[in-house]
C-alpha cells in the first residue's frame, strides 16, 4: 500500500513492491528477516529511538572510521535497502505516531523479548484496532506462550538449546565446536521471511491478517530431525553413537567423507564419496589406484570400518597439494571435492561468485563506496533489488511523518521538542 | 495437532516437487504452509528413502526416517521423467499445477528445461534450486552437503582455537539444504504473492553456494570491508581478534554458555546474588563490575577474566539445569547445551505444542517429529499426513485427477514409466 519512494520507482518491478514493512528488530535475527524483505522490493521502515539504538549501529568494522551511528559496516550490511525513522514508543504522542503508521502498513515484524511490545501498548490486538489486517511477527527465543516465555536468548544460546551445538565437533574433544557464528539469527530470520510472505499471499486472497509468533529455539529444533527421531522412534541418545563425528559422514552413509590437508597454513579440502562410482573416480585422479583394490577399502561398509586408515592415507596424499587446483581435478573427475572457504574467499578468490556477479559496488554517506554482497534469488521476470544501503539514522522522518502520515512541518518540531521524536 | 479444517496459507497450491535431497526440504516447508506438495520420484523411488537414519535400523523403501521427515505431508507420485511417456504426463500435470520445484545441475542430464518449462506455461512458477546456480563454471561442479557447506562459507567459521591441527568443522544434518530450502521456500510464495496481481508465473535460480553466503554473520562485512578473515574459535563466535570461551562444564558433566551475560546493573546483581546464594562468587562483588563495559566479552580484559573464573568456578560446582533456571529468572539469557533428544524432556515446548505426533499405521506406530518452525495464528503449519508409500497417489493423480484410463496407466506401469 505504498506509495512510490522519494527516489521514484526501480526500473523494474519486485516481487513484494508495494508491501510495506513496520521494522522494530535488532541485532541480527529480525534484520535479517527485513533484509530479505526489503530485497524483494518491501519498503522496510526500521524505527529507531536515539535513546536506544540497535548496537549494531556500533558494531564493527567501521571501514571509514569509527563515527556511529552510521559508520558500521556491519550495520550497512544487515540493513540495507531500509527506510529509518527515530520515534519514542514509550512517549504517548509518540505511540500514536506508531498506531498511525500501523494504519497504513501491512507487516510490523519485532524481535524483541516476549513482553516489550505488549508494555508499550502494541499488543496484537492493539494492533489490529488499527489495522485489522496486519500481519504481526514477533520473533523471540522462546516465543509468546509457554512457561519459558520470559527466558531470553540470544543466537548462540539458542543454537545451544535447540541441540544444534552439540551437533558439531570432534568426537573425542571435551566440548563441541559448535557454530562459529549467529547461525539461528539467520535462520530464524529466514523463518520468518518464509511465514510473513506465505501470509501475505494468504492475505491477498482472503482479506485476513493474521499473527505470527515464532520462537528462534523451535526454528532450531526443526532443523535436528535425523538425531531426534533417531531418539523418539529408535531411542537412540545423540551421544550414544560417538557423536559428533567431526567431518565424517552421518546420513547418507559415506567414506571417504571428511576434510584433509593442503598445501599452505590452515588449508583444507572436503572430499565426500558416497557411492562406489565416485570412490572408484576417486582412486583413479588419485595417483593411488591400488585403493581400489585394497580389501579395507572396496566397498563402502568396508570403508567405513577402516575410515582411520582411509583418511589417514588420503591426507598424506593431500597434504602439500594445490587445493584448488587438487579440486579442480577431483570435479574433473565427478569426485564432490571443495576447498574450505571463509568470507574472504567468497568476496576475492571464488570464480562462481565472480561470474555471478555476487558483489556489486554501492554507495553511502558515511561509509563511501564499498561492496554489497548478493541476491540469493533470482526471479527471471520480477528481480530482487540492492539498490539502497543502509539508511543513516532518522532519514526518511521527512518521508514518514510528512509524506506518509501527513503532519505539518511546525507539527514534526513539536513532536521533536517533546521527545516524541528522536 | 491441529486439524485439517483450518485455512492453510498456501491453500489451492499444487507444487510438483521433482527435487533430488536437496530440496525436499524446499517442499516440506511449502507443504507445512498447506500447499499439495507432489513428490514426482523415479521409478524404484527417491534416493531420499536411502538416506537414514533408519526405523529399527534396517534400511527399507519405507523405512528412512530422512524420508518420514523430509517427504512428511506430501503425495508421492512414481513417474520416469526421463522417458518421453513419463514427460508428456508431467508436462500435462504441469499444465495445471502453480509450482514445479527441480534440482537438476544445468549441464547435466535433466528430463525438460526449467526455463523452457517456465515460458511454455506462462502462470507456473518454475524453481530451480541447484548447488551452484544455472550459471558459471561450477554449476555442474559434483556436490555433496559437506562439500557445499565447506565452498559456502559455514564451515570455514566453525572448529577449535585450543585444539591444535584441527580442521574447521561441518555442524551435521543437512544444512546446506536448510539454509536454500528457506530462500527457496520464501521466493515461490513472493512469487506466487506477485502473481495473484500480474497473474503471471517466472522462473526462480537459486544457488545453494550463494544462500550460504549471506548465513555467516560477521564474516561477511569483514570479508566485503576489510577482507579481513575471522578465526575459528571452540563454542563461540569467529572473531578478528581472539576472545574468551563461553562454554563451561557443570558438576553432572554438561556444558553452560555464558555467552547472554547481563547488560543492566539490576540483572548483573540479580545474577551476582543467585551465585553467592551459593556460597560462590567472590569476587562479583568488585565495584569494577558495576560498570556494564567492564563485563564486556571479546576484549580481553582483566576484570572480564576474573569475573569468568568465579563463573567457571560456580557452574563446575553446581548442577546444570540448576545453573540454567536460576540464570534466566536472574535475567541472564544462559543455557544448556542440550542434545536433540535432551530437548524432548523441556516441557516448554511440549505447552507449546511443538512436537507431534504422527499415526505410522503400516508400521502399528506413533511416531513423535519436530513440529512447526512458525505458529501462524490464523493458517496452522501443519505435518500432514505420514510420508507417502512409494508411489501410493500414482492412480489417484494420474487417473482419478489427471484423466488416465486404468489401461493407460497400466500401460506405463507395464513400460517401467509409471509405479
Amino acid at each position: 500500500m505504498s506509495e512510490a519512494s522519494p527516489e521514484g520507482p526501480r526500473p523494474s518491478a519486485s516481487p513484494l513492491d508495494g508491501v510495506r514493512v513496520i521494522d522494530f528488530t535488532w541485532i541480527v535475527a529480525g534484520p535479517t528477516c527485513t533484509r530479505l524483505l526489503g530485497d524483494l522490493g518491501a519498503e522496510v521502515i526500521r524505527v529507531e529511538n536515539e535513546q536506544t539504538l540497535d548496537s549494531i549501529r556500533f558494531g564493527r568494522p567501521h571501514p571509514n572510521g569509527f563515527d556511529p551511528p552510521n559508520s558500521s559496516g556491519m550495520f550497512n550490511w544487515l540493513d540495507r535497502n531500509k527506510r529509518s525513522i527515530t520515534v519514542n514508543a514509550r512517549h504517548p504522542d509518540g505511540l500514536g505516531l506508531i498506531k498511525q503508521l500501523i494504519g497504513v502498513s501491512d507487516v510490523l515484524v519485532e524481535n524483541y523479548s516476549s513482553r516489550i511490545l505488549e508494555n508499550w501498548g502494541l499488543s496484537y490486538a492493539e494492533q489490529c484496532a488499527e489495522n485489522p489486517q496486519i500481519i504481526y511477527v514477533s520473533l523471540s527465543g522462546f516465543g509468546h506462550s509457554g512457561p519459558q516465555r520470559d527466558y531470553s536468548t540470544w543466537g548462540p544460546t539458542a543454537q545451544a538449546l535447540s541441540g544444534l551445538t552439540s551437533m558439531s565437533g570432534l568426537p573425542e574433544a571435551p566440548e563441541p565446536a559448535g557454530w562459529g557464528y549467529s547461525y539461528l539469527d539467520h535462520m530464524a530470520g529466514f523463518t520468518a521471511a518464509a511465514a510473513i510472505t506465505a501470509a501475505l499471499r494468504h492475505r491477498r486472497e482472503t482479506g485476513q491478517g493474521q499473527w505470527i509468533d515464532l520462537s528462534q529455539v523451535e526454528t532450531g529444533m526443526a532443523l535436528t530431525a535425523g538425531a531426534t527421531l533417531d531418539f523418539t522412534v529408535n531411542e537412540r541418545r545423540y551421544r550414544e553413537t560417538g557423536n559428533p563425528p567431526g567431518n565424517r559422514a552421518v546420513w547418507p552413509q559415506s567414506a571417504p567423507h571428511n576434510t584433509y590437508p593442503t598445501a599452505g597454513d590452515d588449508n583444507w579440502i572436503m572430499i565426500t564419496c558416497t557411492s562406489d562410482a565416485e570412490w572408484e573416480r576417486f582412486c583413479e585422479v588419485s595417483d593411488h589406484p591400488h585403493w581400489r583394490s585394497d580389501d579395507r577399502f572396496a566397498t563402502l561398509p568396508a570403508r567405513l570400518r577402516h575410515q582411520d586408515e582411509l583418511d589417514e592415507q588420503i591426507g598424506s596424499w593431500t597434504a602439500g597439494q594445490d587445493g584448488r587446483a587438487l579440486m579442480q581435478r577431483l570435479q574433473a573427475a565427478d569426485v564432490p571435492a571443495g576447498v574450505v572457504q571463509n568470507g574472504v574467499d567468497l568476496v576475492v578468490n571464488d570464480p562462481q561468485m565472480r561470474a555471478r556477479e555476487w558483489t556489486a559496488t554501492r554507495d553511502h554517506p558515511i561509509i563511501g563506496e564499498h561492496l554489497t554482497d548478493g541476491l540469493q534469488i533470482r526471479f527471471s521476470r520480477t528481480p530482487a533489488h540492492r539498490d539502497r544501503s543502509a539508511p543513516v539514522l532518522g532519514e526518511a522522518n521527512g518521508y514518514v511523518f510528512g509524506d506518509l502520515l501527513g503532519l505539518s512541518d511546525a507539527r514534526i518540531a513539536e513532536l521533536h521538542e517533546n521527545g516524541a521524536l528522536g | 495437532m491441529t486439524t485439517v479444517t483450518q485455512a492453510r496459507a498456501l491453500a489451492g497450491i499444487r507444487v510438483l516437487d521433482c527435487s533430488e535431497p536437496q530440496g525436499h526440504f524446499t517442499g516440506k516447508l511449502l507443504a507445512g504452509l498447506g500447499a499439495d506438495v507432489i513428490q514426482i520420484e523415479p521409478p524404484g523411488g527417491s534416493a531420499g528413502r536411502s538416506i537414514g537414519p533408519f526405523l529399527d535400523d534396517q534400511p527399507g523403501l519405507e523405512r528412512s526416517l530422512y524420508w518420514w521427515h523430509y517427504a512428511g505431508g506430501k503425495r508421492s507420485v512414481v513417474l520416469d521423467l526421463f522417458s518421453d511417456d513419463g514427460l508428456d504426463v508431467f508436462l500435462q500435470m504441469a499444465e495445471s499445477a502453480d509450482v514445479v520445484l527441480e534440482t537438476w545441475q544445468p549441464g547435466r542430464d535433466r528430463p525438460f528445461d526449467p526455463l523452457a518449462l517456465a515460458e511454455h506455461v506462462p502462470e507456473l512458477v518454475v524453481l530451480s534450486l541447484t548447488p551452484f546456480g544455472q550459471t558459471g563454471p561450477w554449476r555442474d561442479f559434483a556436490w555433496s552437503d559437506a562439500v557445499g557447506l565447506a565452498l559456502g562459507g559455514p564451515m570455514g567459521s566453525c572448529g577449535y582455537d585450543n585444539i591444535p591441527g584441527t580442521p574447521p568443522i561441518r555442524p551435521t544434518e543437512h544444512h546446506a539444504s536448510h539454509i536454500a530450502g528457506y530462500y527457496a521456500a520464501t521466493g515461490v510464495c513472493a512469487a506466487l504473492y506477485e502473481r495473484q496481481s500480474s497473474g503471471l508465473g517466472q522462473h526462480l535460480d537459486v544457488s545453494m553456494h550463494e544462500c550460504m553466503g549471506f548465513t555467516i554473520e560477521s564474516s561477511a562485512p569483514w570479508a566485503l570491508y576489510e577482507q579481513h578473515p575471522l578465526i575459528r574459535q571452540a563454542g563461540r563466535h569467529a572473531g578478528p581478534q581472539p576472545t574468551e570461551p563461553w562454554q563451561y562444564p557443570t558438576a553432572d558433566g554438561r556444558l553452560i554458555n555464558i555467552f547472554g551475560m547481563p547488560r543492566s546493573e539490576a540483572s548483573w546483581l540479580s545474577l551476582v546474588g543467585f551465585i553467592q546464594s551459593k556460597g560462590m562468587g567472590e569476587h562479583l562483588s568488585d565495584v569494577e563490575l558495576l560498570d556494564g563495559r567492564k563485563r564486556q566479552l571479546g576484549l580481553q580484559q582483566p576484570s572480564v577474566a576474573m569475573m569468568l573464573a568465579d563463573i567457571a568456578e560456580f557452574i563446575a560446582a553446581n548442577e546444570a539445569e540448576e545453573i540454567y533456571a536460576g540464570a534466566q529468572a536472574a535475567g541472564a539469557a544462559w543455557s544448556i547445551i542440550r542434545t536433540p533428544d535432551e530437548c524432548l524432556s523441556d516441557e516448554h515446548w511440549h505447552a507449546r505444542g511443538f512436537f507431534v505426533d504422527v499415526e505410522h499405521e503400516e508400521h502399528g506406530r506413533t511416531v513423535t517429529f519436530p513440529g512447526a518452525p512458525y505458529v501462524l495464528s490464523e493458517t496452522p503449519w501443519q505435518h500432514g499426513r505420514r510420508a507417502p508409500l512409494l508411489g501410493e497417489h500414482t492412480s489417484e493423480l494420474l487417473c482419478a485427477e489427471l484423466g488416465l484410463s486404468t489401461e493407460e496407466l497400466g500401460m506405463l506401469v507395464a513400460a517401467g514409466v509409471a509405479q
